[in-house]
């Protein structure tokens, strides 16, 4: 530590040899928020993904692949084979030929292919007698992360990544499936391997969801009557806890006592009296009796494995039952302890209430990433793979043969990989071992804004249902503080359920435990099963936990919890280990497990921050020891603290709130928000619901996508014509490089009254800004086009345009075809012209027959455009897929000016519609002859109470004259009050209010107005994709009524309630007009005779026409009643006249 | 099949010119030839801007 | 209040609001037109004149008769601007369309007076300017190859206005010599290259208003305010005189000198205060200043394009009112 130990050694004897200092306040470490883009640039906005998805293919693939190393075949008992290693490599393409070839994630993007690496292994197997290795043998492909250890953009140049047609800003961290990018979201689930006591509808209850590799199982300890049950799904009843102890080993009723608690051994008597009852005393009987409570299984295995219900219920308890907690040669006494303790938390909690846990407190909380998920998806397929590998060894091995049974031809490669591409791309999550079934897993890496996209890396999803009106899992939890973005939630019915990170939160991968174990025994603990029932509960005693398992008991629990921070601290164990204490369950709880949240905090001693501004000039200079984020750790500056220490722990926001007790120091208070939070600013004075709503709208923001957006070929792509980095910025903005890849632009708004067209949030625009550019936007939109090859060596053929046969010329469909029947880039098209001129084979009645390519029909399927406005076609891409076959792209443009009722933002959740476009000289102007490009009605402030875009205009206002960026960063940024002195000394009013000339009248406007520059962001609702009406048009075929939806040109529908509406004012006429003339009319005739449907004024059934009459009805009431008529239901009309 | 009262105009085997996405070198490609560059193998082809005049409003 | 009540309409700058002065009273303002008192008090004084900037006082008129200037000023004086762009080969990356929209922002030189409005669909050298933009942008040879600077890498990387030519249309080189028609600035950017890119273009200009769309506005911007009259009501010394002066635009309020060595507030000029009212922060100097403008004193500011001297903008600006007055005058006596 050298000169900064000196110097801290230096600090303390200041502070303490000299009484007078006491008092003084603690100095401020300038400019530490610096630490969060240190933090950023090793960690980067999605490195959890990216961290959970190195684990996992370059540690994780290998402990499964060892635990299901083996395939043995019971046909042949000399047969196996054995995984040696496996390996997971770089991303690349099969060319054919056995020749591969490396890709990039733009090259899959275009030409719709998966960007995966193969997983290959090495084997020892035996063919006969011999005994074969073989190394590096594909077995599937694996789709790989952007930017993972295993992709070709990690650690590339800015320069590289460019010739590979990749943004340098990206933050990767997803995948690329069958050209689409897919996410795989983070997954919330309630932490696996703990006890939770809770309060169900009977009462208290103690459950653990154990979770290992093989076992997925729930146990729960819960309270009837006066009795302890235990109750498992692999048991069909509750099973008093009492005869579970014995079955475990404890069969002395005073042993178990002594585990539970002494003191309340009244209330466990009656649970131990059910012992008596049943006659169980041994752990034979008590086996026995679980062996009757056993689920049917619902296989039966193969005969030879016959076990007596005893036998097999010791084996679930040994296997299933808490399958966390480990039994070696059926020991159960590990096992035993562990549920005693559950027992103990159950009582503890009737006696009181306050023991109960909170379930949506966060660190109960655990994160699921790519990693964990994709890593429960391969090892259920490997075990298919393999069970498959066997079930065809058995198979194939008895029967005799001129070849060798060789194994290494029956390892196909598609099943994993289908089975990978398959579950990223539709996001159905099925793992069969744990009848697991998860739908929307993945989603589509949303492209609408840089914003967007980032946004989409951060979000978590629970797994509650939506549906639910439950507020627990919704509300905001303290415990998330810090950890989980307080703003950034969708509205409605995913309201909390669906959450952000915070900027600096990490996620910890699993660590290992071995050497925690050590170092607990080490210092001092002693192993649990040394230990008895009295020094269990001794009040000195402190039970350690280790990731949930019972480690053993401590007397010394500060210095545990001392000197494993101290390793910590020094580098000795993972950055990620969390140790915390539990003082009224007098436990310590370590863990090194994966999923848990965590956030980097500046350590405190004695009252003083470790981190002093040097270190952070140092840092920033690169002199000295100290250069990166990583240093800082290293030497025990900062560390990682999980959301169950941190709430152990007393953290100072600012320097002036430490005290002695003190133990860290935030390191910036603006990291609490997310991403997209982090973008509004001033968001502390903003009324909370308004930032969340602006959450939302920034994804909805158009603007730049990425540095390569003009080599991508989306289905749909917003993107500004002149997109500008905001005037006031904010801290989180330059760390997500929003203003390099900005959405959005500054425009002068006036706040004020203008003609009646700005009511309810309604804009209006300026015309001559609109004519100068602002809010232009491009809209690209893609057309795709396969050419298939089919097996009866026919394919699909593009021809070149048709010619008209009268006058010689293209016809018009056709006008914008190459000499190859594909558009050109350049041309305009419009309605109903044919992009592709694309043909199909008809399929002939005798395939293989007729091979010759002269004779095979061909039909028509041009590819067309369907839009009223039309579009230039801007690039036309030809490839092929991973089979082979032709795949063509056609990017079509729109560019759009602003227009009435297209939708526009500020960063204040306070959106509008342009109401008006006002010419320039209609326009107010201020004395510097300035008007403003939109202006807005006052009447938006005083109800949302958005402070904050106030405060925006006017540091905007005072960057503008001062000729440099503000800041709004939350909880800090620029003051009114400096802003207010830097536009007094440019000669503006200090409180942002000018005076204004009406540009129609030319007089001076009464009051003064408040004007400057605010941020505004276009949404990507315009009217243009949504204005529909319609007169006459399609109807659909079955009932003759208008069709629905803008798309099919529908008609619009007069609902129920409209409908009452009418019903209501009595217009009867005007609802047969709307519901019937105008709909679905039809002339039907009806017997009067018999009063059923006939046609042409003649009654079948009848066999006349005599009585025969024509009515009009709707379409829709005579298809019920032909329909009532199939299902052999007559339906009878009686008609009487109108007048009568 | 097509109108028969329209005839095909193009003969389907005159040869395209496609620029490469990766090297930019223009290749000859004709109708169900593989798309591959020539000069570098990559497999991306794009065609090229019309040879029309198109006029657009400045506004 | 006494010492702003003089013979002159105004308007007083109060701390929350506008007033006037006389409210009740009759001003210039609610005055029928005449033109014999006009000729009498109207004037114009040229204040400054800087090539294509312009300051001058309007005096004596109607405030709606001055609007009236500036609106015209804004959208209806013609001027020439790119109407239409004839894209034969644009292969950079910058769409059509949005290469489109920046030729048309591009200022043009050619005055429009010697053009007609654009009738019919086929363009004559009365109505249009034709100019034409070919470019490539090539890998360039130059020794330097060691340089970074894209300049030295490439030729033509940057397109500037300059590189617009003008194509004389029939006898429009009789008419026009090549230096009254181009653009008014040559280093407008108006697309970035890289080798191989190629810019093919046949740009169209013609004649039209500003209403139509901002870019035939002749003017940047063309606006006026009212001249501002301060009064200092009671004599503002020493400290609090300092910081009156800070309150106000340079040059506004001067400090003389007492015999006793104190500073006493004077008004100086007040024509170029920026009405920023920030004597109202200051609780002592709220009652000390009435800040007024007079409300038929308009100082106008015209910022041409280029195209067009700003007072010529101006005087065209009178004209089409004229034209307008005559032809609202025809039509009324058809009725």
């Amino acid at each position: 530590m050298g000169e900064y130990a000196e110097l801290n050694k230096q600090k303390l004897k200041d502070v303490f040899n000299d009484p007078s200092l006491f008092n003084k306040p603690v100095k401020e470490v300038e400019e530490k928020w610096k630490l969060v883009p240190a933090f950023l640039k090793v960690k980067g906005l999605v490195k959890q993904h990216i961290d959970s998805f190195n684990y996992f293919i370059n540690v994780e693939i290998k402990k499964i692949v060892e635990a299901n190393s083996k395939v043995t075949c019971d046909a042949d008992p000399l047969f196996y084979l054995k995984y040696i290693n496996v390996y997971v490599g770089t991303p690349d393409v099969d060319e054919g030929f056995n020749i591969s070839k490396a890709i990039t994630p733009h090259e899959c993007r275009l030409r719709d292919m998966t960007y995966s690496a193969p997983i290959t292994v090495d084997i020892e197997y035996t063919r006969g007698n011999q005994r074969v290795s073989k190394t590096g043998l594909l077995i599937g492909r694996m789709p790989i992360m952007l930017r993972s250890s295993n992709c070709v953009l990690t650690n590339k140049s800015e320069y590289e990544l460019a010739k590979m047609n990749e943004c340098p800003l990206d933050p990767g961290g997803y995948f690329v499936v069958k050209g689409q990018e897919k996410v795989i979201l983070i997954q919330e689930q309630l932490l696996k391997n703990r006890m939770i006591v809770e309060e169900s509808k009977f009462g208290i209850q103690c459950q653990v969801t154990s979770s290992t590799h093989e076992k997925k199982s729930r146990t729960i300890v819960f309270v009837k009557g006066a009795k302890y049950f235990m109750a498992h799904n692999s048991f069909t009843d509750p099973i008093p806890v009492s005869i579970v102890f014995k079955a475990l080993g404890l069969t002395s009723d005073q042993e178990i006592c002594s585990y539970i608690c002494p003191k309340d051994i009244c209330k466990f008597a009656p649970t131990l009296e059910e012992c008596h009852n049943l006659d169980i005393y041994t752990q034979e009987a008590a086996l026995k009796y679980l062996g009757t409570k056993l689920v049917a299984k619902r296989f039966v295995t193969s005969a030879s494995k016959y076990k007596t219900p005893t036998d097999e219920a010791r084996d679930m308890l040994a296997t299933t039952v808490l399958a966390h907690v480990p039994v070696k040669e059926y020991n159960f006494q590990t096992k035993a302890i562990y549920l005693a303790l559950m027992v103990k938390r159950v009582i503890d909690a009737q006696n009181n209430k306050k023991a109960i846990d909170d379930r949506d407190y966060y660190g109960n909380k655990r994160l699921e990433l790519a990693g964990s998920l994709l890593s429960l998806m391969f090892e259920d397929v490997f075990k298919r793979f393999n069970w498959d590998l066997k079930s065809i060894a058995e198979k194939t091995i008895p029967k005799i043969r001129a070849s060798q049974f060789d194994v290494i031809k029956y390892m196909r490669s598609d099943l994993i990989t289908n089975c990978l591409v398959f579950a990223i791309s539709t996001g159905n999550w099925t793992i069969k071992r744990f009848r697991m079934e998860r739908q929307g897993v993945t989603q589509v890496l949303s492209r609408l804004s840089y914003i967007s996209a980032l946004g989409m890396m951060t979000r978590i999803n629970s797994q509650f249902e939506k549906t639910r009106k439950v507020s627990g899992p919704r509300s905001l939890q303290p415990s998330q503080w810090g950890m989980l973005c307080p703003s950034d939630t969708p509205e409605g019915e995913a309201c909390g359920l669906v959450k952000n990170l915070a900027l600096m939160t990490h996620i910890t991968t699993e660590g290992d435990d071995y050497p925690l174990i050590r170092l607990a025994t080490n210092t001092g603990v002693q192993d649990i099963n040394l230990v008895g029932g009295e020094a269990l509960q001794s009040p000195i005693n402190y039970i350690v936990f280790l990731n949930g398992n019972i480690l053993g008991v401590t007397k010394e629990y500060k210095y545990l919890l001392d000197s494993f921070r101290m390793w910590r601290r020094a580098g000795k164990i993972s950055q990620y280990v969390s140790i915390y204490l539990n003082k009224s369950q007098r436990c310590i709880y370590i863990s090194s497990d994966g999923g848990r949240l965590c956030r980097p905090y500046i350590i405190v001693k004695n009252g003083i921050p470790l981190v002093t501004s040097k270190h952070i000039s140092d840092m920033e200079k690169g002199i000295g020891v100290i250069r990166s984020f990583e240093d800082f750790l290293h030497r025990g500056l900062i560390e990682f603290l999980d959301v169950n220490e941190e709430n152990d722990s007393f953290i100072a926001c600012y320097e002036h709130n430490i005290t002695t007790q003190s133990t860290h120091l935030e390191i910036a208070t603006f990291t609490l928000l997310g991403v997209c939070a982090g973008l509004i600013p001033y968001p502390h004075h903003n009324q909370s619901p308004r930032n969340t709503y602006q959450c939302a709208m920034g994804k909805q923001a158009m603007g730049t996508i990425g540095y390569n957006q003009r080599n991508r070929i989306d289905t749909l792509l917003y993107s500004l014509v002149y997109p500008q980095p905001p005037i006031v910025k904010t801290k989180t903005i330059e760390m997500t490089h929003f203003d390099k890849l900005p959405a959005g632009q500054n425009a002068t708004v006036a706040v004020m009254s203008y003609s009646g067209y700005d009511i309810e949030d309604a804009l209006i625009i300026n015309k001559a800004s609109i004519d100068r550019g602002f809010g232009r936007c491009l809209v690209y939109r893609n057309s795709k086009c396969f050419l298939k090859r089919y097996a009866n060596l026919t394919f699909d053929r593009i021809q070149g345009p048709l010619l008209d046969p009268v006058s010689n010329k293209v016809i018009w469909k056709h006008n914008i075809l190459d000499a190859d029947g594909i558009v050109a880039p350049g041309e305009l098209v419009t309605n109903r012209q044919v992009l592709v001129n694309k043909s199909v084979p008809v399929l002939s009645n005798v395939p293989g027959t007729s091979a010759g390519a002269s004779n095979i029909d061909y039909k028509d399927v041009a590819v067309s455009y369907r839009n009223v406005e039309p579009s230039y076609v801007e690039k036309v891409m030809v490839s092929t897929n991973e089979d082979d076959s032709g795949l063509i792209k056609i990017l079509l443009r729109q560019t759009r000016r602003p227009e009435i009722g297209d939708k526009f933002s500020s960063r204040h959740g306070q959106k509008g519609v342009v109401g008006l476009v006002v010419d320039q000289e209609d326009m107010p102007f201020n004395e510097y002859g300035i008007c403003p490009d939109i202006i807005m009605n006052p009447h938006g402030f005083p109800s949302r109470m958005t402070v904050g875009k106030l405060i925006e205009l006017l540091s905007g206002k005072a960057g503008l004259v001062e000729g440099k960026f503000h800041y709004g960063t939350a909880f800090g940024g620029s003051k009114v009050q400096d802003v207010s002195e830097e536009l007094v000394k440019h000669g503006f009013n200090y409180q942002g209010k000018d005076m204004f000339y009406s540009g129609i009248t030319g007089e001076p406007l009464e009051a003064y107005i408040y004007s400057g520059p605010v941020y505004y962001q276009k949404l990507k609702h315009m009217v243009q994709d949504k204005m529909h009406a319609r007169a006459r048009g399609p109807r659909a075929v079955l009932t003759r009524q208008p069709t629905e939806g803008r798309s099919r040109d529908g008609g619009l529908r007069l609902g129920e309630m409209e409908r009452d509406c009418l019903i209501g004012y009595g217009a009867s006429m005007m609802l047969v007009e709307r519901l019937m003339v105008s709909s679905d009319q039809c002339e039907v005739d009806v017997c009067n005779n018999c009063g059923r449907l006939g046609y042409c004024g003649w009654c079948n059934s009848c066999k006349s026409s005599g009585h025969v009459s024509t009515i009009t009805m709707p379409y829709a009431c005579k298809l019920l009643l032909t329909e009532l008529q199939a299902m052999n239901i007559t339906a009878r009309l009686t008609l009487t006249h109108y007048c009568q | 099949m097509s109108d028969p009262s329209t005839k095909d105009s193009t003969t389907t085997k005159t040869p395209m010119v496609y620029i490469c996405g990766e090297c930019h070198s223009e290749n000859e490609i004709r109708p169900r030839d593989p798309i591959r560059c020539r000069e570098c193998g990559y497999r991306i082809m794009y065609k090229k801007r019309t040879k029309r005049l198109i006029v657009f409003d400045a506004r | 209040m006494q010492s702003i009540n003089d013979y002159k309409p105004r308007i007083i700058l109060n701390e929350y609001n506008i007033t006037q002065n006389l409210p009740s009273a009759p001003t210039v303002l609610d005055e029928t037109f005449n033109i014999k008192k006009l000729k009498k008090i109207f004037r114009i004084v040229i204040v400054r004149y800087e090539n294509m900037e312009m300051e001058f006082d309007v005096i004596g008129i109607h405030p709606f008769i001055a609007n009236t200037f500036r609106r015209l000023m804004l959208s209806d004086v013609p001027s020439m601007a790119i109407e239409k762009v004839h894209i034969y080969n644009n292969t950079s990356i910058i769409q059509d369309e949005v290469l489109a929209h920046r030729l048309g922002l591009v200022p043009l030189k050619a005055d429009p007076r010697l053009f007609q409005f654009k009738q019919d669909a086929e363009d004559n050298e009365l109505d249009t300017l034709e100019f034409e933009l070919k470019i490539k942008c090539i890998r360039s040879k130059d020794e330097n190859k060691d340089s970074s600077r894209i300049d030295d890498i490439y030729k033509n990387s940057n397109v500037y206005s300059k590189q617009i030519k003008w194509v004389p249309k029939g006898n429009q080189l009789d008419s026009f010599k090549e230096s009254d028609v181009g653009t008014v600035h040559d280093d407008i950017l108006i697309a970035k290259l890289r080798p191989g890119h190629e810019l093919d273009l046949k740009l169209l200009a013609v004649k039209g208003i500003g209403r139509d769309h901002a870019k035939f506005s002749p003017v940047a911007t063309a606006f006026y305010r009212l001249l501002p009259d301060i009064r200092l009501t009671r004599e503002v010394k020493g400290e609090a005189a300092e910081r009156l002066q800070k309150c106000f635009s340079p040059g506004v309020i001067g400090l003389r000198h007492t015999k006793d060595g104190n500073k006493v507030a004077v008004v100086n000029n007040a024509r170029y205060d920026s009405s920023s009212r920030n004597v109202f922060r200051y609780d002592d100097l709220k009652d000390a200043v009435i800040m007024t403008k007079v409300q038929d004193h308009f100082i106008f500011n015209i910022e041409s394009v280029g195209a067009l001297k700003p007072d010529v903008i101006f005087i065209e600006a009178v004209k089409t009112l004229k034209d307008k007055c005559l032809s609202l005058l025809s039509e009324l006596e058809q009725i």
